[in-house]
């Protein structure tokens, strides 16, 4: 089956081009910008067949967005080609634009004061969308993502979370084969991101379109993706099955113990402790826990604990070494 | 342009504040010749539309042929439209009232609930030091401009009218001042007054004889005009230094122009008690 | 490869317009969803409209003519500056503003991805109807001041007039176009209505006034490099005044050429937008 997105040895390097003030350096600044080189992707190679739903995690600035957007044709790369549905994406066809989406977190598209319903009855007027066959997704759509009652109230009397569904409705309205999602959960509360997860999920079940996220909570890319692209510093660092990246890394825990007043001696018997006041951080592996639990659970003034995931940056410097790149 | 106070902390008393106001001019005069290409193309475009109007009456006045129209030459209608610019100068507040309502709107009016400090004085005084500022940074430009046309101008020689002059000019921004700022109190009561505001603005522009002196439209309707605030901002210094105005009427006119103040002024404050009572009472 | 041209021509035709009408109407369901500031906003235009006739009146109460334009003659000029102005704003205006902050929010990226060239989509998304009683007030304008006129109107005059002033809103709106497309990579101190004013006061009045001698590199620069003084003047002269074949043909030259170049200069944005985004 031919891939329905192949990347190979993509590179997006850019000058850091401060916009110019005054009239002569901004003319000037046309022709001779300011340069500060940025590599923002170093020679990332992936193919992804069509129905996949893939993750690309990493840091923040890492360059996952970057390619994201290479994807989507918004950014040019330096070097290195990708093509997706069979089109070269910064040529922008038209008909490339059709059969794809790009959703932005926190970003909205929505026109403010109007209904949801306007905005997507505008989207069918710019993607051409047959009447019925419209009428019929957008049904389809809404009662999936639960917003029947909301659709004709102006978007910004509604919340984020339900905001950021009338986003992910907008951008499926035309059926697209591959829908890329640029932190799509970010800032919304646990229900949203799991009705919104939910629904992704249902969506790629029902019509094999493929789907790449970005993220930098763990949370979303075990509950949809199998394949996770780790990329740091612009460079892709694994390309598999995410259980193969959590057992290469190792299942780290964090065990968060409060005392009334002096942290106990002892504590880094457990594993890795650090103390900050009355508060001891330990981290160690899942399977240790339980144990570490019912001995830390009598231990005297104790006043509160909790387990926690580590943050996705913990685990990707454990994973490469404080984030040193390899050559 | 915002009409929130600048940041600036000052020592006490009169030598503080001076030292404030020199501070902020030093920095806006560099921010104003930082960009002199732009400061050039700005200087351009201010002109242009008095290039355009010298164009128009002078068209006008040929095709009149007549030498004076209720009562002015082309030169003074030229004279008068450049004078205006210097009234507008002192009496313009740009972004004044449209901030006070952003600032109520936003909820950071809150303060002033809060902390010993006065809304109307803390604006006052930025819009004082702004204003010396860009007066001073506008100063060259506009004197190039005044000598380039001095074929226009007929500088009166009593020392009187300068006095006068400058009074008027002082007065108008104090008037244009308590003017925008008593609009501005009007987010207290209306949540989106933005378009108001556009309104007000387009008419004072009319009003004030900003377009054209207010004589041009006629003997019943100028004096109808004069009874209203608004002449003060553009109109009457204009008027005086072009030597149009008698010492009776000049006395009469700049008493009449600080009874305006004083009325804004009272209906700021009264606004301003009531609208941070009420204010406090939705919270906010 | 899918061939890009899926549909003809005609039918894209078609579905740009149904765009635009899709865009007409959206725009005016949020403008009623905002009925006071809506109301407030004819207001403005009507007391506009009454201080450009008060400032007309006066001036004709005391003069019969304006460097020849007779008070009908100029009447028509007046209506026509109206309606044109009237529609540049209601088409355009907006869209030009609204465009920088586009830029600085990264929201122009959602209208790159879509199937629909962008300079269209931007130039028309949000029509202003509030601006928009003054097209039809400054065509009744000119029709008054035809029917005084009274003289009969060739099929010659009519279509030099329209299309002359099409070619004033092309260039009008080249202008606004290469003015917000600079959002991109400067840093303006005027903001965009501000030069916007200052073009508009350009084609306020006849281009005849700056016949004197010391104002002829003005009429000049304004004529032949940025043509604002053309913009009205030359269609108002081509109805009520004498035909001039040689400024009718530049007119015409020099919208097309604008419109080819803003839309240049905005691709040109574009691609430096996108090679300079991360």
């Amino acid at each position: 089956m031919e891939p329905v997105i192949e990347v190979s040895h993509l590179c997006r390097t850019y000058q850091v081009a401060q916009k110019k003030a005054g009239l002569l350096a901004s003319i000037r600044g046309l022709w001779k910008a300011e340069t500060r080189t940025v590599e923002a992707v170093r020679d990332v190679s992936f193919r992804i067949e069509p129905g996949e739903m893939v993750a690309f995690l990493g840091p923040n600035g890492a360059g996952k967005t970057t390619t994201l957007k290479m994807l989507a044709g918004l950014v040019y790369p330096t070097s290195g080609t990708a093509r997706v549905l069979g089109f070269q994406p910064w040529e922008r066809h038209d008909a490339f634009r059709r059969q794809f989406s790009l959703v932005m977190g926190q970003k909205n598209q929505l026109w403010w004061d109007l209904p949801a319903a306007d905005s997507f009855e505008l989207h069918r007027e710019i993607y051409s969308l047959e009447r019925a066959r419209f009428d019929r997704t957008l049904a389809e759509l809404v009662e999936m993502f639960g917003v029947d009652k909301l659709t004709r109230q102006p978007v910004r009397e509604l919340s984020l979370g339900e905001r950021m569904k009338m986003e992910l409705i907008a951008s499926l309205l035309h059926e697209p084969k591959v829908l890329l999602l640029d932190e799509p959960t970010i800032g919304l509360d646990v229900v949203a991101q799991s009705t919104i997860q939910r629904c992704l999920r249902e969506y790629n079940q029902r019509k094999g379109a493929t789907i790449i996220l970005t993220s930098h909570y763990m949370r979303d890319v075990e509950a949809l993706c199998s394949r996770v692209l780790m990329i740091v510093s612009g460079r892709l660092q694994y390309d598999g099955q995410l259980g193969g990246l959590l057992d290469r890394f190792g299942r780290i825990k964090l065990v968060r113990l409060q005392f009334e007043e002096l942290v106990p001696e002892g504590l880094d018997r457990f594993g890795e402790c650090k103390i900050i006041g009355p508060v001891a951080e330990l981290r160690l592996e899942k399977n240790r826990v339980a144990q570490a639990l019912s001995a830390v659970v009598d231990l005297p003034g104790l006043v509160d604990l909790s387990v926690q995931d580590p943050p996705l940056e913990d685990v990707v410097a454990m994973a490469f070494g404080s984030g040193a790149e390899k050559p | 342009m915002s009409a929130g106070p600048l940041p600036v902390s000052a020592g006490p008393g009169l030598m503080g504040s001076l030292k404030k106001y020199l501070r902020i001019f030093r920095v806006s005069l560099v921010e104003r010749l930082a960009y002199r290409a732009d400061f050039l193309l700005g200087t351009v475009l201010r002109f242009l539309p008095m290039v355009t109007s010298v164009l128009l009456w002078s068209a006008v006045y040929r095709g009149s042929g007549r030498d004076t129209i209720e009562g002015y030459t082309c030169r003074e209608v030229i004279a008068y439209l450049l004078l205006v610019h210097v009234s507008r100068m002192f009496s313009s507040m740009p972004g004044l009232a449209a901030g006070i309502a952003r600032d109520i709107r936003d909820g950071t009016v809150k303060r002033y609930l809060v902390q010993p400090l006065d809304l109307q004085a803390h604006l006052l005084a930025y819009r004082a030091a702004h204003k010396f500022a860009y007066i001073l940074t506008s100063a060259l430009p506009y004197a190039g401009l005044f000598f380039f046309m001095s074929s226009y101008f007929d500088w009166p020689a009593e020392p009187w009218i300068w006095a006068a002059w400058l009074t008027s000019l002082l007065l108008g921004f104090l008037m244009g001042f308590l003017m925008e700022f008593a609009l501005g109190l009007l987010g207290f009561w209306f949540l989106e007054i933005s378009s108001f505001l556009y309104l007000i603005n387009t008419v004072s522009f009319f009003l004030s004889g900003h377009l054209m002196p207010l004589d041009l439209f006629g003997e019943r309707m100028a004096m109808v005009l004069k009874e209203l605030p608004f002449q003060y901002l553009a109109y009457f210094p204009a008027s005086v230094i072009l030597g149009r105005e008698t010492p009776e009427t000049v006395i009469k006119g700049l008493l009449v122009e600080l009874g305006w103040c004083l009325a804004f002024f009272i209906a700021g404050r009264v606004a301003l008690r009531m609208g941070l009572k009420r204010f406090s009472a939705f919270g906010g | 490869m899918v061939n890009e041209r899926e549909h003809p021509a005609r039918r894209r035709l078609a579905s740009y317009l149904r765009l635009l009408g899709a865009f007409g109407r959206f725009s005016l369901n949020r403008e009623l969803a905002f009925r006071g500031n809506f109301l407030m906003k004819v207001l403005l235009e009507v007391v506009w409209l009454g201080i450009l006739l008060l400032f007309f009146h006066t001036i004709f109460r005391n003069t019969s003519r304006i460097e020849g334009w007779n008070e009908y003659q100029y009447l028509f000029f007046l209506g026509c500056y109206y309606a044109l102005e009237g529609l540049i704003e209601t088409l355009f205006l907006e869209n030009c503003i609204e465009f920088g902050e586009l830029v600085r929010t990264g929201n122009l990226d959602f209208f790159l991805l879509k199937p629909i060239d962008e300079q269209f989509l931007l130039s028309f998304r949000h029509i202003d109807w509030s601006t928009a009683p003054k097209v039809f007030i400054g065509g009744a304008l000119m029709g008054v001041s035809l029917w005084e006129l009274g003289e009969p109107i060739g099929l010659l005059k009519a279509f030099c007039f329209v299309v002359t002033l099409g070619s004033g809103i092309a260039m009008a709106y080249s202008f606004l176009l290469i003015l917000a497309s600079t959002a991109i990579w400067m840093v303006r101190n005027q903001s965009l209505m501000e030069l916007w004013w200052l073009f508009s006061s350009l084609m306020r009045y006849p281009r005849d006034i700056y016949e004197e001698p010391w104002a002829v590199l003005i009429q000049k620069v304004f004529t032949f490099l940025l043509p604002a003084l053309l913009v009205v003047s030359v269609p108002a002269e081509a109805m009520v005044r004498v035909l001039e074949p040689g400024i009718i043909v530049w007119t015409i030259l020099a919208g097309m050429m604008m419109l080819v170049i803003s839309r240049w200069v905005f691709r040109k944005s574009i691609r430096f937008y996108r090679s300079a985004s991360s």
